[in-house]
């Protein structure tokens, strides 16, 4: 095959050949178990009679990303490829950076989506989360009755592994079209995943139109940017580009157009102001557990490549892309923190929070030190916990027309179900950043690596995180101080999955914020590979 | 300064027991009613027994200055105040006094009070008052003076408002209190002057080893202890609380607001006499207040009905006499506190007397409503009559000793400034003898005025012996207090010698019988007025400016509630709203903002894709234009 | 720097389990929970004066003592350390008395018990009791703490009790002043926050523990930002005019013994800090802004006093006042004097306690009244008489009487001032005019007066109810006449506090020598 390519590419232009790059399969593993599960997953839709799909589905994702995050525990310490110029070629071509930053993030990413697809296969709740058909007009007598029955579109696991492999791909893709590959292999399934909410199916699909579009949007500027700087450096290969950005003497526009239009490509992805807009309506509309899978993963995905392709391609320049990461920081917090006070769908102020918290994250990267990469890395994944868990107690407060994500309708939630009430304090608490939870010490490691180069940014973000406090303390209000309303929502009780999950992410929250070491350990080693 | 030795070194129980009672009387259940106001009377006789012992084993040695350390108090730094007692002449006629003159009236009380609900807590009070009063007399530093000092303050803001559910009577009370934190605040600042200038608070550094005060420091320290003084002792120009303090009950005022408290004031110049002798200036606004205040209470005396006012208003005016005299300096010192004695002696027999007319007449204490009393209730009668002519200083009673002393005293100061003094103290007791005549008359004289559900009967035993003895010694006293100079001697160690030696600018004799010629004049005014025509029952109204001014206090109060109250009223309201308004306003002002930007702001999200689209493009624009602006800035 | 002693540890874990039982415990045994709670409460008392006693106040005596230290998060630097000086062990002390008296005076105030304060609806005591433990807890560690990140972690945690506290157990306006008081003191622990980390990087030391940071932060502009930092976050908890105004929300309408705790303990959080931290950390700063805090500070004593007259709900009226007394706290703290200094710690102490006892007999007050509004009361001393007297014993405690401790540390911090400052000490003096009118004029319409038929009905207090403000004003009176056991503890840490902001007191102008002659 190889070979055929290598020939015609002959007749091309004269003799050139091609060496076959070295693969290191081991090294790729837990991507080939996910795209695996997910084929597999393929094939059940196939052949398995409708009644074991959703169990057969649940299993193959569970165990797939299950053996993945296995083998990249196993290959934790093994780093085929480091992103560092010199030995680029000998793996992939130098296109993939397995190095410690990338495994910490596969693994990061992995860890959530198991937890999220804990959350989508809840099915005790209700009948699921997940649509009978999506392909149905809604509101149809067909759709009508489907939603009456237990049948679930349950291509959504596949679907959810493809996602999966796309975001594993991205923040370890040393080359910019391979990037863009992942970024897209990510980002399809999660277009389609949003629209499959079984209640309020019109709010869905609407979330799933608009993502794909703006989706689309931002990709043409990434592809436009790769393009942009291919043109400067007559590479995508990150580390050659770094070489090219110091060496080379053309006239440097189109780098910096390529960069930025890059970067809004990535900061889309990550739900950065101004290009968060998407961001509540999405949240909104897809079903809770999708919301909580895109909140997380796609956010850790996203940062990840951001990571690499600033302090890997870009490190050189750090001192022309820093303004605009401040920039950017500062229009999140803002846009977080502000338009979330006024918000009263608890899913929707969870969007914003994200946002704040997105900016709180780029405070992380203006810093280009370890300590800066490691203090990334370890904030994605206390929010990661954070959010899930917050998204997942969003599925078990329900009221006759699905999930009560109203503020109104928490009001009084303690007597209730003082187990929800507490743990959803627990995790608003540590979004609010309040010592002896992940959250604090997530911001405390961001806030400290960037404290040298960025100390006014800092005081900022601590500000910020101030007025976001209050709309995380108005929840808190509300379930406690407030007596229920009439229609009081009633609080289902999980099945073992979503306790599952729940259980994971209260304690991923707790143990990260009282005994961090471990982990930071963990950051500050894979942390060393992107920076010396 | 020697330290204390046998019966000297139990000083403490003066003030332990005392306060020991008290507790005992305030936090034991009714069942010690029954006896808690004897427990209250024997304590101040057992301590009058002890001090006299006491008073003797001082008297018997030739060094007369003993200091009782207790404990170490304050320690901090260079500041260290042990809690200590100083026994010395001074403070050793002030325990006679406070004992002695305390228990007659503890004894009194028994009677006045013995059908009052509330008994054995006016008594827990009276002991907490002698308790504090005594560690006042006692202390051996200004600091534990003034631990005292306010001990005193605030058994006189209880016993005031004894009555609480009279609003008068709290309101008497809180502004005695008040007006003696303004003193305080003036005591505070000069022992803050103390240890920032000498790093102590002692006597015992501070006066009793030739330190040496610069005119600057004495006056700024003197001044200060003046305000105090003026706070304690009803002085201008924070007189007007007490007469309001009448409002207590009649014992309260003879032993707090006649006998001893109010004379804490004059105590503490004369035992600050080495700061004062410092700064001439101080002493001259000493004279000064004193020579205001002593006419002053004269004239608001004439005016009074209501007979407490009017011995109160004296009480103001015998004090102003006694400042006067303190503030004449070197060797009046010792005058100054004879005429307290004395003036202990027949105030404190007035108060009984017209404490023992107001059981007598239902609680009712306007003289326009007594007269004619004299036969009802002769012995009462008797004491007053007693303590009238000690106080008009008729011959050989009390105040002929001690009272002419100082407007003798007053002119001897010499130049201008001692005859203005002379005349104005001449003046004064010219005026006292007209309204202590109508005072006299009012009440005990002339046709009865009392309605018919009074009726008048002479005193318990319990009341009368101790107005007895309180006469008697109001008849004497005076001569047993000068007799061969006794008590100047003894005080001299104190506060310095005597002036008998200096040249007089009018000769004494001369000036007693100008003095008596003035008196004279005095009771003839008010036999004139009150004695001839029947004393209408109601007030006349359409007086002459006088009497209205007279009346009116000379708008005292009405200048405090215009200059001070109504002001700090307003000041208050327009802090409040600030607070409420502005500071706070402030805060909940930003939330708003957060909020109302929030609520405008969200707008934007319109949830069409087009505007997203177009949100993200300008977005895109703005970071390609800041990159490039960057780099090539 | 490594000791291993478990003294403070244990303190700690006391309160902790206690509350975690409380918590633990089902509904149905309130009744248990509550004498649990008033058992730990107690146990905590004697095991903190067995420390006290043990404490060594001699010559050569340790800053530090109790010094236990475990690693916690390595690449921070930071330890689980704990340790007491003389400052942080009486101000435990304070704050361990209060807590039993708080849980007697609130014993059936959550029962919907007819006679007693109902504001809100009848709610759990147990849990109400499991909450105060728990900030017993934080109180203890936030002053225990030797590393400032520790510090820092209970100085913010400590606000999820509170809130708790005034939110499901506060009065009317609960959910406002909960969150008022939350988000304030968030804001200023945040910048606080950034001041942590700042002195982190800018020491280098890879260390939180106060006595390695002590003396590294560079004197320069930093260190005045790293000062304000702390300096803020301080002044919001203290509080100072003008960042004060949550202070009468959150007083008023949290319940009167979570008022008492957070108006006695949580505020001495602020001016402890300043003189744990801003004072040692930053000498150069702190001498750079004292005029201005002391500035304000006798501002505050004015203002405050003259809003605390002004006041109509009785519960603000106190929260004001507290806020006059922090004047005098801030005053004496930055005198820079021994006097000052140790004046400053014991008002701390005496504060606590007084106010305390003051915001527990106006509950009790309250309770019968079932109203915050002065004018609904008058003449109570009539039908409550014993009350009456708690009442005015800690009344005059709150005005400084001599005799009563809060006379001793307030003529501290005047006279410590004045050595230095003679106008302001002057200044402030006044503030004891006003503070006698805001406590007898809140008095008289009370208590005395004509009786108000809504008074009439009124019970006086029971045995239970005096035994929760007893203890408070015999240790009150107690220190007023023998304080010399306090200062003894007090003293030597303020001296090292002194010598770390490198001050020494003025010598008197023409100083005595003890000899008598000068």
């Amino acid at each position: 095959m190889t070979h055929l390519f290598a020939s015609g590419l002959l007749a091309a232009d004269k003799v050139q050949t091609i060496p076959l790059p070295h693969v290191g399969y081991r090294a790729l593993l837990p991507i080939f178990f996910v795209l695996g599960a997910a084929l597999l997953g393929l094939v059940v839709e196939a052949v398995l009679p409708r009644r074991e799909r959703f169990a057969g589905q649940v299993i193959i994702t569970i165990v797939g990303l299950g053996a993945a995050l296995t083998m990249v525990g196993v290959n934790h310490n093994l780093h085929v490829t480091t992103p560092s110029p010199g030995d680029g070629g000998s793996f992939f071509a130098g296109s993939l950076a397995i190095d410690g930053t990338g495994l910490f993030l596969q693994g990061t990413i992995l860890v959530l989506a198991i937890l999220a697809a804990l959350l989508i296969a809840e099915r005790s709740v209700e009948t699921s989360s997940i649509v009978a058909t999506a392909a149905l007009v809604v509101g149809s007598p067909e759709d009508r009755r489907l939603a009456r029955t237990d049948r679930v579109q349950t291509e959504v696991f596949p679907l959810l592994l493809f996602a999966v492999s796309g975001m594993m791909i991205f923040p370890i893709s040393n080359n910019l079209i391979l990037m863009f590959v992942a970024l897209e292999v990510m980002s399809l399934p999660l277009y389609l995943m949003a629209g499959l909410a079984r209640r309020k199916r019109l709010l869905s699909q609407e979330a799933s139109l608009k993502y794909f579009l703006l989706g689309a949007f931002a990709s043409a500027f990434f592809l436009y940017g790769i393009a942009l700087i291919y043109g400067y450096a007559n590479s995508v290969d990150l580390p050659t580009i770094f070489t090219a950005v110091r060496t080379s003497t053309k006239p440097d526009a189109i780098l910096y157009i390529g960069l930025a239009l890059l970067l809004v490509g990535l900061l889309f992805k990550a739900s950065v102001a101004p290009f968060h807009s998407w961001t509540p309506d999405v949240y909104q509309g897809a079903p809770t557990p999708v919301s909580a899978f895109m909140a997380s993963c796609t956010k850790v995905a996203a940062f990840g490549a951001l990571l690499r392709v600033l302090f890997v391609a870009f490190s050189g320049e750090s001192s022309n892309w820093r303004p605009i990461i401040w920039a950017v920081a500062i229009a999140s917090m803002v846009v977080g923190a502000i338009w979330g006070v006024t918000q009263t769908d608890i899913k929707r102020i969870l969007a914003y929070s994200s946002i704040a918290h997105a900016g709180f994250i780029l405070v992380g990267l203006v810093a280009l030190t370890k300590d800066a990469s490691s203090s990334v890395l370890f904030y994605v994944l206390t929010y990661g916990f954070t959010t899930l868990g917050a998204f997942g107690l969003l599925t078990l407060v329900r009221d006759a027309d699905g999930e009560a994500t109203g503020l109104a309708a928490w009001a009084g939630l303690a007597k209730k179900s003082p187990t929800v009430a507490g743990l959803m304090t627990l995790f608003l608490l540590s979004m609010a950043g309040i010592p002896l939870t992940a959250g604090f010490v997530g911001k405390f490691t961001v806030f400290k690596a960037a404290w040298h180069t960025a100390g006014p940014l800092v005081v900022l973000a601590l500000l910020f995180s101030a007025i976001a406090a209050f709309y995380y303390l108005r929840v808190v209000v509300l379930m406690y101080f407030a007596e229920p309303p009439e229609n009081a929502p009633t609080v289902a009780l999980p099945g073992w999955s979503t306790t599952a999950a729940l259980t994971v992410a209260v304690l991923g929250t707790v143990v990260l914020g009282v005994f961090p070491q471990p982990v930071l350990d963990l950051a500050n080693k894979a942390a060393a590979s992107l920076i010396g | 300064m020697i330290t204390a030795h046998g019966v000297q070194s139990a000083a403490w129980i003066l003030v332990a027991l005392p306060l020991l009672s008290a507790l005992v009387l305030l936090t034991s259940g009714r069942f010690a009613d029954k006896w808690g106001h004897l427990l209250g009377a024997l304590v101040p006789v057992a301590l009058f027994v002890y001090s006299i012992f006491l008073f003797f084993s001082v008297k018997g040695q030739s060094q007369r200055e003993i200091n009782l350390d207790i404990y170490s108090w304050l320690p901090v730094g260079g500041l260290k105040v042990d809690f200590g007692m100083l026994i010395d002449p001074l403070s050793m006629i002030f325990v006679l006094l406070i004992t002695g003159v305390g228990s007659l009236i503890h004894i009194y009380a028994t009677g006045y009070m013995a059908h009052d609900p509330g008994r054995r807590r006016f008594f827990g009070y009276f002991n907490f008052f002698i308790a504090s009063m005594l560690l006042l007399v006692l202390a051996n530093s200004y600091l534990v003076l003034y631990v005292g000092w306010e001990g005193v303050g605030v058994a006189s803001y209880l016993l005031i408002s004894y009555y609480r559910n009279r609003n008068s009577a709290a309101t008497a009370g809180n502004k005695a209190f008040f007006a003696n934190r303004v003193g305080d605040v003036g005591l505070s600042i000069a022992i803050m002057l103390m240890f920032a200038f000498f790093g102590t608070t002692d006597f015992s550094k501070l006066l009793f080893s030739n330190t040496e005060f610069t005119k600057g420091v004495a006056a700024a320290i003197g001044l200060m202890l003046l305000l105090g003084a003026c706070g304690k002792s009803g002085q201008f120009p924070l007189q007007t609380w007490l007469p309001d303090a009448m409002e207590g009950p009649t014992p309260v005022s003879a032993l707090i607001h006649a006998a001893t408290m109010v004379t804490a004031g004059v105590y503490l110049i004369a035992r600050s006499h080495v700061i004062f002798d410092a700064s001439p200036a101080t002493r001259t606004v000493v004279v000064i207040i004193g020579a205001i205040t002593l006419l002053y209470g004269c004239i608001c005396g004439c005016g009074q009905d209501d007979l407490k006012k009017v011995l109160a208003y004296s009480t103001v005016s015998q004090i102003g006499y006694m400042f006067l005299a303190a503030g004449l300096g070197h060797g009046v010192y010792a005058i100054a506190l004879i005429h307290l004695l004395g003036h202990g002696f027949f105030k404190a027999a007035l108060f009984l007397s017209a404490g023992s007319v107001m059981h007598a007449m239902n609680d009712r204490i306007d003289m326009r409503r007594f007269g004619g009393l004299a036969r009802v209730m002769p012995w009462t009668y008797g004491v007053f009559v007693c303590g009238f002519l000690a106080i008009i200083g008729f011959p050989l009673a009390t105040g002929f000793w001690t009272k002419d002393k100082i407007i003798e005293a007053a002119f001897d100061k010499g130049g201008t400034s001692g005859w203005i003094l002379g005349i104005c103290a001449l003046l004064g007791a010219g005026i006292t003898a007209f309204y202590m005549a109508r005072a006299l008359i009012m009440t005990f004289h002339g046709e009865r005025r009392w309605e018919d559900d009074v009726h008048p009967h002479e005193a318990p035993a319990a009341m009368k012996w101790p107005m007895v003895v309180l006469a008697l010694l109001s008849l004497v006293g005076g001569w047993l207090l000068v007799f061969g100079g006794g008590v100047q001697h003894w005080l001299t160690p104190s506060v310095g010698g005597s002036v008998e030696e200096g040249v007089h600018t009018v000769n004494p004799t001369v000036l007693s019988i100008l003095t008596l010629v003035v008196v004279a004049f005095g009771l003839l005014g008010a036999w004139l007025v009150f004695a001839r025509k029947p004393v209408p029952v109601e007030a006349p109204v359409g007086v002459s400016v006088v009497t209205t001014a007279s009346r009116r206090l000379l708008w005292a109060d009405a200048f405090n509630e215009a200059v001070l109250m109504r002001p700090g009223q307003w000041l208050t309201r327009a802090l409040v709203f600030f607070d409420n308004k502005g500071v706070d306003g402030a805060v909940n002002g930003f939330g708003a903002l957060v909020g109302g930007g929030s609520g405008r702001l969200r707008r934007t999200q319109t949830g069409f894709v087009r505007s997203y689209a177009l949100s993200m493009l300008a977005g895109t624009v703005a970071v390609v234009a800041v990159l490039l602006a960057v780099r090539f800035q | 720097m490594t000791q291993h002693d478990f003294t403070l540890v244990a303190l700690l874990l006391i309160p902790l389990v206690g509350s975690v039982v409380l918590f633990a415990l089902p509904e149905a045994q309130a009744r248990l929970a509550k004498w649990i709670g008033l058992a730990v409460s107690l146990a905590v008392v004697v095991y903190t004066l067995v420390v006290g006693i043990v404490f060594d106040t001699g010559a050569d005596a340790k800053r530090f003592q109790f010094e236990g230290s475990w690693i916690w998060i390595k690449s921070f630097g930071v330890h689980l350390a704990f340790g007491v000086d003389g400052i942080a062990l009486v101000l435990i002390g304070m704050a361990v008395v209060l807590v039993p008296c708080v849980l007697l005076a609130s014993w059936h105030v959550f029962d919907g018990d007819s006679h007693e304060e109902a504001v809100a609806p009848a709610r759990s005591a147990r849990k109400f009791f499991a909450w105060i433990l728990l900030l017993e807890f934080f109180m203890i560690g936030v002053f225990a703490a030797t590393d400032v990140f520790l510090f820092y972690v209970f100085f913010e945690a400590m606000l999820v009790p509170m809130y708790f506290i005034i939110g499901s157990f506060g009065g009317p306006k609960r959910q406002y002043a909960a969150m008022k008081f939350f988000l304030y003191s968030l804001l200023g622990g945040l910048l606080m926050l950034a001041s942590v980390i700042g002195l982190y990087v800018t020491t280098g030391s890879n260390s939180f523990a106060i006595t390695d940071l002590i003396g590294k932060v560079p004197d320069n502009a930093t260190q005045k930002w790293l000062f304000l930092g702390f300096f803020i976050a301080f002044a919001i908890k203290a509080p100072l005019v003008p960042f004060h105004t949550w202070l009468p929300d959150a007083g008023a309408e949290a319940p009167a013994g979570g008022a008492a705790l957070l108006v006695g303990v949580l505020d001495k959080v602020g001016t402890f800090g300043f003189l744990r931290y801003c004072l040692p950390l930053f000498p150069a700063a702190s001498d750079y802004f004292a005029p201005t805090i002391m500035i304000l500070s006798v501002i505050g004593v004015l203002y405050a006093a003259f809003l605390a007259i002004g006041q109509r709900d009785m519960k603000r009226l106190v929260a004001y006042t507290s806020v006059a007394h922090f004047g005098f706290i801030g005053l004496g703290i930055f005198a820079f004097t021994s006097q000052g200094g140790s004046g400053a710690v014991l008002y701390m102490v005496n504060h606590g306690l007084s106010t305390g006892a003051v915001f527990l007999v106006v509950g009790l007050l309250i309770a019968r009244g079932k109203s915050r509004n002065i004018d609904d009361y008058g003449g109570a001393a009539k039908t409550t008489p014993i009350l009456s007297g708690l009442f005015l014993l800690a009344g005059l405690s709150a005005l400084a009487l001599p005799g009563m401790s809060t006379f001793v540390s307030e003529f501290l911090v005047l006279v410590g001032t004045f050595t230095r400052h003679k106008g302001l000490a002057i200044v402030a003096t006044t503030g004891i005019i006003l503070a006698a009118i805001y406590v007898l004029y809140l008095y008289q319409r009370t208590f005395q007066g004509t009786v108000s038929s809504k008074v009439e009905a009124f019970k006086d207090v029971n045995a239970r109810e005096v035994l929760s403000i007893a203890p408070l004003i015999a240790l009150i009176v107690f220190l007023g006449v023998y304080p010399k056991p306090v200062l003894d503890v007090i003293n030597p840490a303020v001296k090292a506090t002194l010598s770390d902001v490198h001050k020494t007191d003025p010598a008197p102008v023409h100083g005595i020598t003890a000899g008598g002659q000068k």
